[in-house]
């Protein structure tokens, strides 16, 4: 495996979490319904991500992604891509407020090193550019 | 660029620890495809990520997870091993 072991990428959190804008990027294979599903008919994986906004609608939202179960995530996209539960923290106070962008991609994949040095970084990427964020909930499936 | 801080939301601990994230919380017992909890159990999916979200203000160890009880989930499901 081609990922280093020796260093974790830690990046410190100064702030305060009532200050703060918070971005989820999901492997759970998260996208709108209008957007150009993954592609699970290639066995190696599908390498592409869709970015999500910050005002789209839960009900907006599905799953395609063939390496779990995702009946509950069709039932509640909440279970594994939490923008109403991040709306609900933000309305109580707990977080400032939810990032502009966010972001879906299939967690499956035989090309590690493409997923690494390629998707991983155009996906921090997107999130640097103009989300906002100050912090990031990963989820996988 | 100088790093966006994360936290991850694992149902498989051991696979999810071989990657080392820098900080990670495993909801004990909960089965892939249920991060967050059950469908509409808001409440517990906001526990969860509120927990999640609180491992940023807390010291912990970079690349390891940290494991919460969740005892309204009501059930457990052992999450997959890693061949050794």
């Amino acid at each position: 495996m081609a990922i280093a072991r020796k260093c974790v990428p830690f990046t410190p959190f100064d702030g305060e979490l009532a200050k703060s804008t918070v971005a989820i990027v999901s492997a759970g294979g998260v996208h709108r319904k209008d957007q150009e599903p993954f592609n699970i008919s290639d066995e190696l994986g599908d390498l592409t991500y869709r970015v999500l906004l910050e005002d789209v609608a839960s009900t907006d939202l599905k799953v395609t992604h063939h390496h779990y179960d995702h009946s509950d995530a069709d039932q509640d996209i909440n279970v594994v891509f939490p923008i109403d539960v991040l709306r609900d923290l933000q309305t109580e106070g707990f977080i400032r407020d939810v990032a502009k962008k966010h972001i879906g991609y299939m967690g499956y994949t035989m090309q590690l090193k493409a997923m690494y040095e390629g998707t991983a970084r155009e996906i921090a990427n997107e999130i640097d550019k103009g989300s906002r964020a100050d912090a990031v909930i990963l989820t996988g499936g | 660029m100088k790093g966006i801080p994360t936290v991850l939301i694992t149902v498989s601990p051991e696979v999810s620890g071989q990657m080392r994230p820098p900080r990670a919380l495993y909801p004990k017992g909960f089965k892939i495809g249920n991060s967050l909890g059950k469908p509409g159990m808001r409440e517990l999916q906001k526990a969860v990520l509120q927990d999640a979200l609180k491992l940023l203000t807390v010291d912990t160890r970079p690349g390891s997870i940290i494991t919460h009880d969740f005892p309204e989930y009501g059930e457990y499901h052992e999450p997959p091993h890693v061949r050794k």
